[in-house]
């Protein structure tokens, strides 16, 4: 009998037991090494973050400024064949082009900085002065200093380290004051170039913003609404499931495979144009959509039926439950799915490959049917420049590609806590 | 207001489909106002050179469009077919195969113009502090190839391909199996060091294509021959922080980085500009535009394009400050007078 009381009623707990001592002690141990796990989980994360933004902008700032020549010119003696009446008119562009502004610029910078001072300028530096005369015709008249980039050479040697010739003239040309180095607003109103001196990433920039919007435009209505229709509509039977697998799946496709998609079936048998923003912002729709799908219809599940409930019980018609209570409440959930999709489109390159945008072309798109590239495809583009003035220009790039991007999240900070309630 | 927001994307979605049904409608016939160019990208820097002041020369012309798809992806978009769809100029980093010229006659393409642009060179190359190797191309075929003479290649050093050289691990960093250099690497340096050592091959050649492909241009893929990607600066980058690898790019790269990297001679040529142009070093190919002489007269500007091509090739122009090398002057002339006198290929002198 004393032998089953001692079973059934447990001695009271002894705190100063030396082996209840010990389980404290090792249950206290794994919860302060679980913490310090997670706090270096965090800490690692972030250095990477550190890491890579420390070498992007190291790396990347110096694309944002630009080596500048001062270069006088005598437009009065200058042997150019310029009716400066005609510069007012819309036949400007074809006045300028006659000339032989190039000619001009060169030997501006030979007589302002001897037998090799052409060589000192960028390729382009007369598109600065044609830029120049443009805007002020009376220059004609006179004489003027015009500000023109510097040959990627001794840019390279202004900002880093250059060949030791190059740093000797980039030393003479800061002892004459004929040198400064200053916002390269340039860069970000410019297109492609293949001289790094003259690129730009407005071009591509604004492929991009054409791409995201047909993205957006195509992916957001479609997505949510088959979430909508799934969710509140669908009957659960064998067909709704295989749609849902199918969804699962499409979410995990590789994104190269969208593309191979699109080329058939956009460029070869729609026949849309190669190149196009239009097409990519399709493609990539298809490869966003199931992922604003799947977000929205957790989004959607996680609103309670409580609401619904109360809707129906009032009178409201499902669809007006739908589009007054759910919708609004899924809102939050279903804006951060969107723009994650989004996210990962505006770094996609795989699937532009395969439709072609990839070319090089020297003018922004004028719509949504013009050829055009994307950011990181110019990215991609420019890393494998055999020019080495484009390395800071890669990573003024990326740089780019980052600001657009945390806009993007912004905003859709922003809109989910507009539209978020608790309860 | 959620009403105004549904109303609005269900207008704006009809727009854009809107715009794809007539796309679709006027997207392949007619004509374009703007040039198209495909194929290799060797050539892709010199065309975007051209494009560049063609843009800048003739003002109120739309930008052309230039992609670098490799010279066998453009072949096929560029023999689709004649029209506003398909491209106007390949660029080439070898000459038309008769095959790719009988798809072209099939889509209804009809004459070509094949005009030579300049000369490209593939380089060997090591760092500045590196062994100072010369090599021959039985050297490099011994060092590369899959398989010698039936049976797989086993050298580890440079010493057990040729006794006179270093005792340093074979490391060649080159490009992948889908490039163009590969191709030229291949038909350049393997084929002629293998039939130098095989003399009994070169017949196999002209009889059995893929055999002899098989014995003479399979690349090894041991380790010893690193596959570096498309990017070629990532192989001038493998070179400076490893003096014992050699590496295998354009010549313009080799051109860019001289502070950095040493030529690697090749049969006693070093590759310089003058010995590629003189067609004396191993690694040197022709580059070619191929153009539709149907779409001469269609496409606005592309005439002109072509002769600003023509302008900027000579020595001392645009594209050699760029690292194309001329090419003698009498095909620069006979080109020239291609372009001019838009005489279309024989194909009968095809390969």
């Amino acid at each position: 009998m004393t032998e089953r009381a001692s079973i059934g009623t447990p001695a009271p707990t002894d705190w100063r037991d030396a082996a209840h001592q010990r389980r404290m002690a090792k249950r206290y141990g794994a919860e302060r090494r679980f913490r310090w796990l997670g706090l270096g989980a965090v800490l690692m994360s972030a250095g990477f973050l550190v890491v890579l933004l420390v070498s992007m902008l190291s790396a990347g700032v110096s694309g944002f400024v630009q080596t500048q020549i001062a270069l006088p010119i005598d437009f009065a003696h200058s042997r150019l064949t310029i009716d400066p009446a005609k510069l007012r008119g819309p036949g400007a562009d074809l006045a300028l082009a006659a000339a032989d502004l190039g000619g001009a610029t060169d030997a501006a910078a030979i007589a302002a900085y001897g037998p090799e001072g052409d060589a000192l300028l960028s390729d382009g530096a007369w598109t600065r002065v044609r830029d120049q005369l443009k805007a002020d015709p009376s220059l004609l008249h006179r004489r003027a200093t015009v500000w023109v980039p510097a040959a990627d050479r001794i840019d390279i040697a202004a900002k880093r380290e250059g060949a030791p010739a190059d740093e000797a003239i980039v030393a003479k040309l800061n002892a004459a004051h004929a040198l400064k180095t200053s916002f390269n607003s340039f860069f970000l109103t410019s297109s492609d170039s293949t001289d790094p001196t003259m690129v730009g990433i407005w071009g591509a920039l604004k492929g991009s913003l054409l791409t995201m919007f047909v993205t957006l435009l195509i992916a957001f209505p479609v997505g949510v609404l088959s979430a909508l229709y799934l969710e509140e509509y669908a009957p659960h039977n064998r067909w709704t499931d295989l749609i849902e697998v199918s969804i699962n799946n499409l979410a995990a496709v590789p994104s190269i495979i969208f593309g191979l998609l699109g080329l058939a079936v956009f460029l070869n048998t729609f026949h849309l144009q190669r190149s196009a923003a239009i097409v990519g912002g399709l493609t990539l729709a298809l490869m966003t959509m199931p992922v604003i799908v799947i977000a929205s219809r957790n989004a959607i599940k996680a609103v309670p039926p409580s609401i619904r409930d109360a809707a129906f019980g009032i009178g409201a018609s499902p669809v007006q439950v739908v589009f007054h209570h759910v919708l609004p409440l899924a809102m939050p959930g279903i804006l951060t799915g969107t723009i994650i999709g989004m996210a990962r489109a505006l770094g996609e390159t795989a699937p532009l490959l395969m439709i072609g945008m990839r070319a090089f072309i020297t003018a922004p798109p004028g719509g949504l049917r013009d050829p055009a590239t994307v950011l990181p495809v110019q990215i991609f583009l420019w890393s494998d420049q055999v020019n080495r003035g484009f390395v800071e220009k890669t990573s003024a790039a990326i740089l780019v590609l980052l600001v657009f991007l945390l806009a993007m999240n912004g905003v859709a900070i922003y809109l989910r806590n507009r539209f978020e309630t608790r309860w | 207001m959620h009403r105004m927001i549904a109303i609005t994307a269900a207008s704006m979605l009809a727009a854009v489909l809107g715009g794809c049904t007539d796309q679709a409608g006027g997207g392949g016939a007619g004509s374009r106002d703007q040039i198209k160019v495909v194929g290799s990208s060797t050539v892709f820097p010199f065309t975007t050179i051209v494009a560049e002041q063609f843009v800048e020369k003739t003002p109120g012309v739309k930008s052309p469009v230039i992609e670098s798809t490799g010279t066998g992806g453009g072949m096929k978009l560029f023999c689709g077919g004649v029209g506003a769809a398909h491209p106007d100029i390949e660029d080439a980093s070898r000459r038309i195969k008769s095959s790719e010229y009988a798809t072209c006659k099939a889509n209804g393409v009809g004459d070509i113009l094949e005009v030579q642009v300049g000369l490209d060179g593939i380089a060997f190359a090591e760092a500045k502090n590196g062994p100072g190797m010369q090599l021959t191309t039985t050297d490099l075929f011994k060092a590369m190839a899959a398989t010698i003479d039936g049976k797989p290649n086993t050298a580890k050093t440079w010493q057990d391909v040729n006794p006179a050289l270093p005792t340093t691990p074979i490391q060649i960093y080159g490009p992948p199996a889908t490039s163009g250099t590969r191709d030229a690497l291949a038909e350049l340096i393997l084929a002629r060091g293998c039939e130098a050592l095989m003399p009994d091959l070169a017949d196999l050649r002209e009889k059995n294509p893929a055999d002899f492909a098989q014995k003479c241009t399979r690349i090894r893929e041991d380790g010893a021959y690193i596959d570096a990607g498309e990017n070629d600066n990532l192989i001038v980058q493998k070179l400076q922080s490893n003096a014992n690898a050699i590496g295998i790019f354009g010549y313009s790269y080799l051109e860019e980085n001289k502070d950095k990297l040493n030529g690697i001679s090749v049969n006693g040529t070093e590759p310089t500009y003058e010995t590629i142009s003189q067609n004396r070093y191993p690694g040197s190919r022709p580059l070619y535009l191929y153009v539709k002489k149907a779409h001469l007269g269609a496409i606005r500007g592309l005439r002109e394009f072509l002769k600003l091509y023509v302008a900027s090739w000579n020595p001392g122009g645009p594209l050699v400050a760029k690292g194309l090398i001329a090419s003698p002057e009498d095909v620069r002339k006979k080109a020239a007078s291609v372009v001019s006198w838009e005489t279309p290929l024989d194909p009968k002198t095809l390969p």
